[in-house]
């Protein structure tokens, strides 16, 4: 608007002077540091404290799943556990569920995610490829489940279940989450299918190759990236999963972790057993940590791009 | 040719997510207005009572409670996240020594469930056996010892502090981006003009991301809004309806006093009054736009 507040300095002639910093991809290398300067002191003292934080919160659930119910209300929280007591976490393990709520986790998370990138991929490709009247209007419609916020339909949603004898089941989860997925999963995989070259099916056509056939054969090995990057995310958001696991299902031997470890988080309330619940929380977390310490880059991408959608 | 032999594929490959996205989204999507305009009985049995769950919205004392806590939640909550999320970003955008590590730690958070760290945290916050409490007596401080989630003064921002320690990753990286886009000469000229980092930070950068900085409040309005796990599981909307919010309130209305109509008119008021205040946020934080 105000155009009098045009700044920007005529570009320079000549190579950049040699202080010019922060060129995208050379700063990527581990020698091209800056030049240490005192206010670095602030942002390693403050990233130092967040650091700290993180680190410890975790250090103390690690620490109280090593340690004994006594041992956990007798000493002071920073007392390092006396003995490494892994019966712990066999305890939540088997006695406490959480074997059975991980293995629920799994079932679910892994058959939603499958469910619902494979029908995101099919319903993409036409959405990216193929013009046809009223393609537009069907994006808009996976797109309106972006933008809506899901938790509002829950009632709805827990009595259409209802109807169809899928509540309090495991596959009735899976597939609320397989449609959850869907429109991010198709938003994604429609931008990446538009970037591949436009001759690929007359390539095929010309080779014989039907359209089914093209799309398995020749678009789908092409995908690589774009359908590794929304599995990871739908399979960390439904391994995350906690509103509709609560809503949904009722029967503790069909819990996920989420929800088994929120119900143990209650039952320590009024019991004594807090240990257990602590080896717990970390059988939950190690996992996703893991998934996340090897594919950092495309975990952070995929999410941050996953959180936008709301 | 091959057109027509592809348009045989739209169909059957549309069908299956549309299908699913039909019975789980849109059926449900539709059928919350249509609930709203009705009034349920425990037996399960329906009557149209038109618009008088709304009505009973607005002298609901619960539901005015509930909101002024959501709004009270998105700014407590706000003010935590956006100075120290600013702060962090622009410090990984100097080129400092374990980049990549800072960047771990941080985002960590982010792939755990909030049910998870809902729990984590309601232990760390226990008077007595958690982790704050006996950390400021062992610093000398225990005058600021308090039952943090018990207490109502101190509830709402204790659960809105776990809700940005467990989402601040994603902030960061959105707010680094945009650092990382600052167009590199103007910077620059500012360092040959004799501006500290402090000024260039000041003067230069903040209000360059000002565009970035509104898309992102209204963002953090919009998911605190639908906050539910860390209030659930934490407080529960309590001490005495301090931390209530619509999601929690929306949740007991409808499965423990199943009242189903007025619980989805919560819902659907919760979408329009969102809808509403990030409209007037974006008019209000969208001034001249800056040339550079």
């Amino acid at each position: 608007m105000s155009s009098s507040t045009d700044v920007r300095p005529a570009p320079p002639a000549g190579p950049p002077p040699p202080s010019s910093r922060r060129r995208r991809g050379s700063r990527r290398s581990g020698s091209d540091r800056a030049p240490f300067r005192r206010f670095h002191l602030i942002i390693y003292l403050l990233l130092g404290a967040f650091v700290f934080s993180t680190a410890g919160a975790f250090a103390w659930v690690f620490n109280v799943s090593m340690k004994t119910n006594s041992e956990f209300i007798g000493t002071r929280p920073w007392t390092i556990a006396e003995d490494w007591r892994w019966q712990n976490y066999s305890d939540a393990w088997s006695s406490a569920n959480v074997g059975s709520f991980f293995a629920n986790s799994v079932i679910v998370s892994v058959s939603a995610t499958v469910l619902g990138v494979v029908l995101a991929a099919f319903a993409a490709y036409p959405l990216a490829r193929i013009p046809f009247r009223g393609s537009g209007a069907v994006l808009s419609v996976f797109l309106l489940g972006l933008m809506v916020p899901w938790m509002v339909t829950f009632i709805p949603l827990y009595m259409t279940m209802q109807d169809l004898g899928l509540l309090d089941s495991r596959l009735g989860l899976a597939l609320v989450y397989a449609t959850y997925n869907l429109p991010f999963n198709v938003f994604v995989l429609v931008g990446f299918m538009k970037t591949l070259p436009g001759e690929l099916e007359e390539a095929a056509a010309v080779d014989g190759a039907g359209p089914v056939r093209t799309f398995l054969r020749v678009i789908v090995p092409l995908m690589g990236p774009g359908l590794a990057s929304v599995s990871i995310i739908s399979f960390l958001q439904n391994w995350n999963e906690f509103f509709y696991a609560l809503v949904l299902i009722h029967s503790p031997d069909r819990m996920t972790l989420p929800l088994g470890l929120f119900q143990l988080g209650q039952a320590a309330d009024y019991g004594t057993n807090w240990v257990t619940l602590f080896a717990g929380m970390m059988i939950t977390v190690v996992p996703v940590l893991l998934v996340f310490a090897l594919l950092q880059n495309q975990v952070t991408k995929g999410l941050t791009a996953g959180a936008i959608k709301g | 040719m091959h057109r027509a032999a592809q348009r045989r594929i739209i169909i059957p490959f549309l069908l299956p997510a549309l299908l699913l996205l039909g019975v789980f989204f849109l059926y449900p999507l539709v059928r919350t207005v249509d609930i709203s305009f009705t009034e349920w009985t425990r037996t399960g049995s329906s009557s149209y009572v038109g618009i008088e769950n709304y009505t009973r919205l607005f002298d609901d004392p619960g539901y005015l409670n509930a909101l002024k806590n959501a709004f009270l939640f998105t700014l407590v909550g706000g003010c935590m996240l956006f100075p120290v999320a600013i702060a962090i970003a622009w410090s990984l955008n100097q080129r400092i020594h374990g980049e990549k590590f800072f960047r771990f730690v941080v985002f960590a958070p982010v792939v755990l469930s909030a049910a998870v760290v809902a729990l984590m945290w309601k232990f760390i916050y226990h008077p007595t056996l958690g982790l704050i409490n006996p950390a400021l007596e062992g610093l000398g401080l225990g005058a600021l010892a308090r039952t943090w989630l018990g207490d109502a003064s101190t509830a709402l921002p204790a659960v809105a502090f776990v809700t940005v320690w467990h989402g601040i990753g994603i902030w960061v990286v959105l707010l680094s981006a945009g650092f990382e886009r600052l167009p590199a000469d103007v910077l620059e000229a500012g360092r040959i003009d004799g501006a500290g980092e402090w000024r260039l930070f000041r003067s230069v950068m903040l209000p360059m991301l000002r565009d970035l900085f509104r898309i992102l409040v209204v963002l953090w309005i919009v998911q605190t809004m639908q906050a539910f796990a860390f209030v659930f599981i934490m407080t529960n909307g309590g001490p005495y309806g301090s931390t209530d919010i619509v999601g929690t309130l929306m949740y007991r209305v409808a499965f423990e006093r199943y009242e189903f109509g007025y619980a989805a008119a919560m819902g659907v008021a919760l979408i329009v009054i969102m809808l509403v205040v990030t409209q007037i946020v974006n008019k209000v934080m969208k001034r001249d736009e800056l040339q550079y």
